[in-house]
């Protein structure tokens, strides 16, 4: 089983080893897509694979110890009605979950390839993609 | 036919066919056109003012013309630089048929004694609204890489370290300069499409530099012509005119222009039957800092649509910042409107000189300069 989580890392538990615990501990493969973390706290984006008893147990020792844990539904989310299809996006995507099909002349984004790194957002000109965190 | 619609034509059945049979050929490209902007005329208030600084939504727009004049220029940002929201933003939100705050001051005088007014406007309150573009639909244009160890942020977009990607922005085979490599049916009056509406080529566009290498068969491989161009906002759609952001760049117009070109010949059926096989651009490293930077390879248009091209033994993703979808849809909805007869076709009222050259800026004396 996969799921993607956002942790919030108060300041006392940014000093812990929570990602290191996460592995050793509770034998999940844990797939960093994003981290922003100082001595006075932060946010991180994981990919969580493991047996679900293993993901449940991971997220339960998260809270135990104060991080803050959200389920992401949705990474990334395209506007489809401000996509102007032009590209920029297809050539920085480290999964190619955004490509270009030259038979419509518009971008497909496949959401299940896509990993969250946030990547396209500041490279995307007409601004349509969005991360939700 | 549309510009694709005419080579599958020519591919079938030949270049002396297609140039008896097809009458017109329409272009299209939707890109990011930065030497864009709008001028309007606000109406006068009561009393009158003579406008000496204004904002338009908070972006500054120069008004060193006359009382209720002023001009908003696509790249223009508000003080504090914020990049999401520019001159090209503000004329998409009156597109979009959107009120704008308009705020100007003044010193007064005898005249116009008015020295503040703060108020809204939107397409319905202006009198005259125009877009005003002094350089668009560059015929070619560089595709951009990085050698560096760090991201750059650049009109090109954004290009990863490590020759991590490498981008590029013409419409290649659809772009409309490319048909007509020697500007034969585009030049000063041309009508074309211009951002859902109809406008003209008025000029050259600045930096018009026809002198640059080209193939065999004339067309150019870096950037060459270009056009200054014109048409009323008020027909215009966000569409086909967009607010765009460049990270640490700053902001731009995505913009769609489309122009027709008459076959009036077989040699004008051969320009047209170009396809992005035939049509190349150099690749630049963007990390040199010059106005001069070295050529890392040639490559066409064909392969940078791949995907995928090898620069120095890496294989590198591309992307364009030209939109094909829309530049498809320009083109077809221009030959619609060209069948039905409600776009006109007409004969430049002077072509282009094919002798300008494209000078750079140095710092000189006020004696060398002269």
């Amino acid at each position: 089983m996969k799921t993607k989580v956002v942790l919030n890392f108060s300041p006392e538990a940014s000093n812990q080893p929570i990602t290191h615990n996460l592995i050793a501990k509770h034998h999940l493969v844990v797939n960093i897509l994003r981290a922003e973390i100082d001595e006075f706290g932060g946010k991180m984006v994981l990919e969580l694979s493991g047996k679900a008893e293993d993901i449940r147990k991971g997220i339960d020792y998260l809270k135990a110890n104060s991080v803050g844990v959200r389920p992401i539904k949705e990474g990334v989310r395209r506007d489809d009605d401000v996509c102007t299809h032009c590209g920029m996006c297809v050539s920085i995507c480290p999964t190619k979950a955004l490509t270009l099909d030259v038979k419509t002349g518009k971008v497909t984004f496949t959401e299940e390839k896509c990993v969250a790194c946030g990547v396209c957002i500041d490279a995307c000109p007409p601004r349509a993609m969005e991360i939700l965190i | 036919m549309a510009a694709e619609e005419f080579k599958q034509y020519v591919k079938a059945n030949g270049i002396a066919k297609a140039a008896k049979e097809v009458d017109v050929v329409t272009t299209g490209t939707f890109g990011a056109m930065c030497s864009s902007g709008a001028y309007f005329n606000f109406g006068h208030s009561d009393p009158p003012i003579k406008m000496q600084k204004v904002w338009l939504d908070g972006i500054p727009a120069y008004t060193g013309l006359a009382a209720v004049d002023a001009y908003i220029g696509a790249t223009e940002l508000d003080e504090s630089n914020n990049m999401l929201h520019g001159g090209a933003h503000v004329i998409e939100d009156l597109v979009r048929g959107k009120a704008i705050r308009l705020r100007a001051t003044a010193y007064g005088t005898d005249c116009y004694p008015r020295k503040e007014i703060d108020t809204f406007v939107s397409l319905k309150t202006v009198n005259q609204s125009v877009l005003f573009n002094t350089r668009n639909c560059y015929q070619n244009y560089a595709c951009a890489t990085n050698s560096s160890a760090r991201t750059l942020y650049t009109y090109m977009g954004k290009l990863l370290p490590e020759f991590g990607n490498a981008t590029y922005c013409s419409a290649g085979e659809l772009s409309p300069l490319l048909n007509d490599p020697y500007y034969r049916t585009i030049g000063i009056g041309t009508r074309i499409f211009l951002g859902g509406g109809q406008g003209f080529v008025i000029w050259e566009g600045t930096q018009f530099n026809p002198g640059v290498p080209r193939t065999p068969a004339g067309v150019p491989k870096r950037p060459a012509g270009s056009l200054a161009v014109i048409g009323d906002l008020k027909q215009m759609s966000s569409d086909f005119l967009r607010g765009l952001t460049f990270t640490k760049y700053g902001t731009s117009l995505g913009l769609g222009i489309g122009v027709p070109i008459p076959i009036l010949d077989e040699e004008m059926a051969k320009a047209c039957a170009i396809t992005n096989d035939q049509i190349s651009t150099a690749v630049f490293d963007y990390s040199e800092a010059s106005r001069s930077r070295s050529v890392l390879r040639e490559v066409t248009y064909s392969e940078l649509r791949s995907g995928e091209i090898t620069i120095k033994n890496k294989q590198v993703a591309t992307s364009s910042l030209s939109s094909l979808w829309k530049a498809r849809q320009i083109a077809e909805t221009l030959k619609n409107q060209i069948v039905k007869g409600e776009f006109m076709i007409e004969k430049p009222i002077q072509n282009f000189s094919l002798d300008r050259v494209f000078k750079p800026l140095d710092v000189r004396s006020e004696k060398e300069a002269m």
